[in-house]
């Protein structure tokens, strides 16, 4: 269902949606993030790459999985923490970050389903935004199957025309939300639809970077195991695990436990984003580990992103946001290394 | 929605039994679950043992799932959890979720050897489907044991590996030379070179630290097995128990899902960081 709705009229379209928790980007600081709109009036969709993607909505940086607390007899008790009730309406979603969403869907959708995710997810609806221009000059979301108008995992999509935008409803979600405000909306014309077309593919040709080959980079990577190349790549790492922690694809997590009290017993237990940059991450309470120097784990991030996320899931384990490049502080850049890897003798 | 598998089932301790001490201790704890639940586990695979304010802890099971009066695990004092748990007494609750993990096919060995090859609390994992095979005896060829550990302390099942042997062929080892010792001096690998188990018809199974498998494995293609005929378990640091966490991966397998049990056909085909 193609609709336009004048700018004029995007607040009058968020008042109504009450019964949402509705996020959009928020410049903060010089810094741009999705947080809970608080004026419609002051909304602005013309945000760069917000730091940390929708992801963190879905999938919180840190959630309670349950409480636990000894009873005065002295028998442990626990009590399952599920997210409460939260529909929830994001605007402004980037196109690659919604693809991501599909991505982190696959593994928490695999049997058993992760219940913390899905009851975030099943409430959350994406509304879109076409990249033109690109959010970022690291963009290279074309050279990783997407593209800045993609619909993937996407409700509604809107791209701007200037004074109006273009609203692209996708799913029932997204019709629902257009519903909720169903006299705003105008059906789009033809004339409409051939400005969008114009814009999309302009759109495109404003991505400026590119991983050349990509299709072969699964199989050079698995004969790359064992080089030197890791090594040298990974030299300037500092292992920050930024380029982890702001990946909207990225999904490995920790479990601990954190006590409040310890007689009586009480505490819970919380899951938080982890990364696998950080040496504890994989070694064992012995001391030995599997991945014990920044090559291995550099190489473990390309190859986990680049091969076994293909072997098991068909798909790249990345949307091409730009953001491990963009703000690595040693420069360390994904598309250069995949570039390096295709060249690889 | 379906069983919220991050949930730990309680289960009482009901006994512990010290089985090495020392600077490396390990106990074994049997437990029970304090309510009926769907719990049923194969041979090789492993559970979360939960100590709350603690943390998880990935854990083989080391009873046979013939067993189904409790559950029996050995454990190695090494980190946070499981110094928690060698801290526990009888009759105190700990948390249980599981079973994690693939299992020994121990259905496609029948009428075959099965030669187990167990290095210090190795054995945990290879006991349960050392006691399975026991049980159901007549459906499998010769049964051998070799087992070894740093010194004689340091065997784990020491009362059970004594009475094993009137069952079973069992062979041990200690590292090095101590007085009253009578089986074999040397390195576990070494033990297999030295007793010359046949590869005609015969699958071994064998666990243990990660330098010992890869010693033992030589040794077994020395003396003709077939990779096929090679099985092992492998470690690695768990979170979730479900492919999901991301730690545990060896290339595209989670070895919480894909393994713990390899065939060495397949273990080598992997890239090896474990």
């Amino acid at each position: 269902m193609e609709k336009i709705l004048t700018k004029k009229s995007f607040p009058a379209w968020i008042k109504k949606l009450q019964s949402y928790t509705v996020y959009s980007p928020e410049k903060q600081e010089n810094l741009w993030s999705y947080e809970v709109i608080q004026n419609p009036d002051k909304l602005n969709l013309e945000h760069l790459n917000t730091v940390l993607a929708p992801k963190k909505i879905i999938y919180p940086q840190r959630e309670i999985f349950l409480q636990f607390n000894t009873s005065k007899e002295g028998k442990p008790q626990i009590k399952e923490v599920l997210p409460e009730e939260h529909p929830a309406v994001i605007f402004g979603v980037r196109p690659c970050d919604a693809k991501a969403i599909t991505l982190t869907d696959k593994v928490f959708g695999e049997e058993p389903k992760d219940p913390y995710y899905w009851s975030r997810r099943n409430q959350t609806i994406l509304v879109g935004l076409t990249c033109n221009p690109p959010p970022s000059p690291n963009c290279f979301c074309l050279s990783v199957g997407g593209s800045p108008h993609s619909k993937e995992g996407l409700d509604i999509l809107m791209t701007d025309m200037g004074d109006k935008y273009h609203i692209d409803s996708l799913t029932k979600k997204g019709e629902k939300l257009i519903k909720a405000a169903e006299n705003l909306f105008k059906p789009a014309s033809s004339k409409d639809k051939k400005e969008l077309e114009k814009i999309q593919r302009e759109s495109e040709k404003k991505i400026k970077r590119e991983v050349k080959d990509i299709k072969n980079i699964p199989d050079k990577l698995k004969d790359m195991f064992e080089s030197p190349f890791w090594d040298e790549e990974a030299m300037s790492c500092i292992r920050c695990g930024i380029c982890t922690y702001l990946c909207p694809t990225c999904f490995c997590f920790d479990i601990t436990d954190e006590l409040t009290s310890t007689l009586p017993l009480k505490g819970k237990r919380v899951r938080t984003w982890d990364t696998c940059q950080f040496p504890d991450f994989t070694m064992h309470s012995s001391g030995h580990n599997p991945r014990p120097d920044k090559a291995s784990r550099l190489r473990q991030r390309m190859l986990h992103k680049f091969q076994y996320h293909v072997e098991n899931y068909q798909d790249y384990l990345c949307t091409g946001c730009g953001r491990c490049i963009s703000l690595c502080p040693m420069g360390i850049d994904i598309i250069e290394i995949l570039n390096k890897v295709i060249d690889h003798e | 929605m379906n069983e919220n598998i991050y949930i730990p089932k309680l289960a009482k301790i009901i006994k512990i039994k010290e089985e090495v001490s020392g600077s490396r201790p390990i106990k074994t704890f049997r437990t029970q679950f304090i309510e009926k639940n769907s719990f049923s586990h194969q041979c090789g695979q492993c559970a979360m043992l939960s100590v709350l304010g603690k943390g998880e802890s990935m854990i083989s099971i080391s009873s046979s799932p013939f067993e189904k009066d409790f559950l029996q695990f050995s454990i190695l004092k090494m980190g946070r959890v499981t110094s928690a748990l060698h801290e526990t007494e009888v009759g105190e609750i700990i948390g249980i979720r599981g079973p994690y993990g693939n299992n020994f096919p121990i259905e496609n060995w029948k009428g075959k050897n099965l030669i187990f090859i167990g290095g210090g609390i190795g054995l945990a994992p290879i006991w349960s489907v050392l006691h399975t095979a026991l049980k159901k005896k007549k459906d499998y060829g010769k049964l051998t044991l070799i087992y070894g550990a740093r010194t004689s302390k340091d065997l784990v099942f020491k009362e059970e590996l004594e009475k094993l042997n009137e069952k079973m062929n069992v062979h041990l080892s200690v590292d090095v030379e101590e007085k009253d010792w009578k089986g074999y001096v040397g390195f576990v690998p070494q033990n297999v070179t030295d007793k010359k188990p046949s590869p005609d018809n015969s699958i071994s199974i064998t666990c243990g630290p990660p330098i010992m498998i890869k010693f033992v494995i030589k040794a077994l293609e020395e003396l003709g097995f077939e990779d096929g005929q090679i099985y092992t378990t492998v470690e690695n640091k768990m979170k979730c128990g479900i492919g999901k966490c991301g730690r545990c991966n060896i290339g595209k397998h989670y070895i919480c899902k894909d393994g713990p049990v390899y065939s060495w056909a397949e273990l080598k085909t992997l890239p090896q960081e474990y």
